[in-house]
């Protein structure tokens, strides 16, 4: 839907496998994402948004910003945003109105 | 300065193109190629055509009549684009 040039890279779980959120797979997919013009994160809830929070306190720029939105509907209109060339304002906003998007 | 302009026009979906996903995902890039606001509605329902998500929302079949309507300097041209754009969605 948004074409080859949007990066989605995911970084859910755990190195062993099991549930959670590694601060290393978020920051390795903040890096392979990152072509330049920022990155928007998508998290579900707990512990992705916990970890998140916690990469960007310390690494954050506003160049990588974690979007308050619903991870599916956010993350493709986030993605389609982005494959129009829109700046990076416009993405996460476009992820974070997907809250009031109804389905039907 | 340029004077904000509004346009609008009928536009119908071709026949086997319903508006799913990546139809409507064409068709939300194209008008974000535009300053202009722009709506789309089938009748029942309006949506932003910049959202792709709202235009998801309207559920629209192929065949189904759009109207687009923009306001802004380059309403004109976003129209324009726009009706072409529908006019060769495909699945």
């Amino acid at each position: 839907m948004a074409g080859p040039d949007v990066r989605i890279q995911p970084a859910g779980g755990l190195p062993g496998g099991g549930l959670g959120t590694d601060e290393d797979r978020v920051r390795a997919a903040i890096k392979a994402a990152d072509q330049g013009a920022g990155v928007v994160i998508l998290g579900d809830l707990g512990s992705a948004i916990l970890t998140v929070r916690h990469v960007l306190e310390r690494h954050g720029n506003g160049h990588v910003r974690l979007a308050d939105a619903p991870i599916v509907e956010g993350a493709i209109a986030a993605a389609v945003t982005a494959s129009a060339d829109m700046p990076l304002d416009d993405v996460v906003r476009s992820a974070e109105d997907a809250r009031g998007a109804g389905k039907l | 300065m340029a004077q904000a302009s509004s346009e609008a026009i009928v536009v119908r979906l071709p026949a086997h193109v319903d508006l799913h996903a990546r139809p409507a995902a064409d068709f939300v890039r194209t008008a974000m190629g535009f300053g202009a606001e722009v709506q789309v509605s089938t009748g029942e329902r309006e949506a932003n055509a910049k959202s792709l998500l709202s235009v998801l929302a309207l559920g629209a079949k192929g065949g189904t009549e759009l109207r687009l309507s923009a306001t802004g300097d380059d309403a004109v041209a976003a129209i324009e684009s726009l009706s072409a754009r529908v006019a060769t969605l495909s699945d």
